[in-house]
């Protein structure tokens, strides 16, 4: 039955990196043995245009998704989300070995503070991120695991949409409610690896943070922002962007905005709470110049001004007061994190 | 024969060895061959501690500056931008990092070197001067570390 199948659909690496496909092409094989899994695979997912067939399967798949990539659960959630394919977080229970052990106690959930994604359907869309492990069976265990929690939640939705004994038929109207279609797979793997998409650069806004400050919109003369009719940002003109330049994520205050391929994590769409936050920049002390994000920000601004011809900024537009004056930083991370240091025998 | 020395960053020990010179930016740099060796010191490793990610933004046989940027590492307590020791071509890089950077922390001073440059160490320290710009500079890098967070 459509209902209790679960579409996976595993986003390829950018480039040819041989363990990347291998992993990918065991996760693959793998999975089309499953019962219960359909699989498809398309090129990187961040850069898909519009236009490109695995996005457009993509907005095809109605039922829950896990979706398989080389970028952090966030990053890919968010992405999918602005390209119109929403759904509800479905939490992996893998966790990143990368991520530290107290990570856990550091993970209670802050109610969300962001202004949320709009018109979310009743799905829910999971996020593996590929460069957590290089065996391929933990991966389909997982998805084995979300596919027996999502028959498990679809079944429950069902009992609870069909009431015991018949009753209204508006209730029954909610009970036929349209089955959704079985996802074709369009694509063999072997197709979709013959098109790759062209690399993209673009802002991806994880509105589970965003508060709607409108410092990007602000902060950015690249015309990439923009907001919808109810005054909602939004990224607009995504390939307004300029390549390498993440300086309006160093000037969220929420740290919403993620540049899926930026190098730091932190901008890259590492989870919440996770110790990227924390971390020293040691830059300065291993031959670099230090700068604080805002400065930063401006400097790479300043220099795509100056590359497509216009006049050089600085600090002059776009910035709030708020964040040129205010360093302070809760005292209590600092103190741990050099405890931390000084604990550690090497 | 020179006694090595070691670097107390507080009560902590930061080991020096005697056979090979070392880099304002934390690094040590001994012949290999033709070329330049370099790899991380025990105090910069002592800073940031597990190495997760390790990536080079420029590739074998190019030309660096020095200070160039050249690549970024990422810790369990730090990341940093990478910056080239000194000027010359790149050789290699040590491969068996490329996959499994934890060398770094395991064996710093041998199996944990990072790249190989073809270059002039005539701008590096001795292991005594480097001893002394750690000595000179610990104050200022205690104040940084805190004051950053």
């Amino acid at each position: 039955m459509a209902r209790n199948r679960i579409t996976v659909v595993l986003s390829q690496a950018q480039g040819k990196h041989p363990a990347k496909r291998a992993l990918e092409e065991s996760v693959v094989a793998a999975l089309l043995m499953e019962p219960g899994v359909e699989v498809s695979v398309v090129p990187y997912l961040y850069d898909l245009g519009p236009d490109h067939t695995g996005r457009m399967f993509l907005e095809s798949v109605r039922g829950d998704m896990v979706l398989l990539s080389w970028l952090f659960p966030r990053a890919a959630f968010w992405i999918l989300d602005r390209d119109g394919i929403k759904g509800h977080w479905g939490e992996s229970q893998l966790k990143s070995p990368h991520a530290d052990a107290d990570d856990d106690e550091a993970k209670v959930p802050e109610p969300p503070k962001g202004i949320g994604a709009l018109d979310v359907p009743n799905r829910h869309i999971y996020a593996l991120d590929m460069r957590d492990f290089n065996n391929h069976e933990v991966y389909v265990e997982e998805v084995r695991r979300i596919a027996a929690e999502c028959r498990e939640r679809n079944e429950k939705k069902q009992k609870a949409t069909t009431p015991a004994a018949p009753a209204s038929l508006v209730q029954l109207g909610l009970v036929t409610h349209d089955e959704p279609p079985a996802p074709t797979r369009l694509f063999e793997p072997e197709q979709m690896l013959q098109a790759p998409a062209g690399r993209r650069w673009y802002p991806v806004i994880d509105y589970s943070r965003c508060t709607n400050c409108m410092e990007c919109i602000d902060f950015c003369l690249f015309g990439v922002y923009g907001v919808n009719g109810e005054e909602r940002i939004l990224v607009e003109n995504q390939d307004n962007c300029k390549k390498g330049c993440p300086a309006c994520s160093r000037v969220c205050p929420e740290q919403a905005i993620i540049f899926p391929d930026y190098k730091t994590a932190a901008i890259a769409g590492a989870p919440i709470g996770a110790i990227a936050n924390l971390k020293i920049d040691l830059s300065k002390l291993f031959g670099g110049s230090e700068k604080d994000a805002v400065s930063q920000a401006v400097l790479e601004r300043d220099r795509e001004l100056v590359a497509v011809g216009r006049d050089a900024v600085g600090t002059a537009v776009g910035l709030p007061k708020r964040q040129m004056q205010s360093s302070a930083k809760p005292k209590d991370d600092l103190d741990s994190l050099i405890d931390a240091l000084d604990s550690l025998d090497i | 024969m020179t006694e090595p020395l070691t670097f107390m960053m507080g009560k902590f020990p930061a080991p020096l060895q005697a056979d090979r010179r070392y880099c304002k930016n934390h690094m040590w740099c001994q012949a290999a061959g033709e070329a330049l060796r370099f790899g991380f010191t025990t105090y910069a490793v002592r800073l940031m501690q597990d190495v997760y990610f390790l990536d080079w933004e420029i590739s074998e046989g190019d030309t660096i500056a020095l200070k160039q940027k050249i690549g970024h590492i990422e810790t369990s307590k730090a990341m940093s931008d990478l910056f080239a020791p000194v000027a010359g071509t790149l050789v290699r890089f040590n491969p068996e990092l490329l996959n499994d950077p934890s060398a770094i922390n395991v064996d710093m001073y041998g199996n944990g070197w990072l790249f190989e440059i073809a270059g002039s160490d005539a701008e590096t320290l001795s292991m005594n001067d480097y001893h002394a710009f750690l000595e000179a500079g610990w104050e200022k890098t205690q104040n940084m570390l805190k004051g950053h967070m």
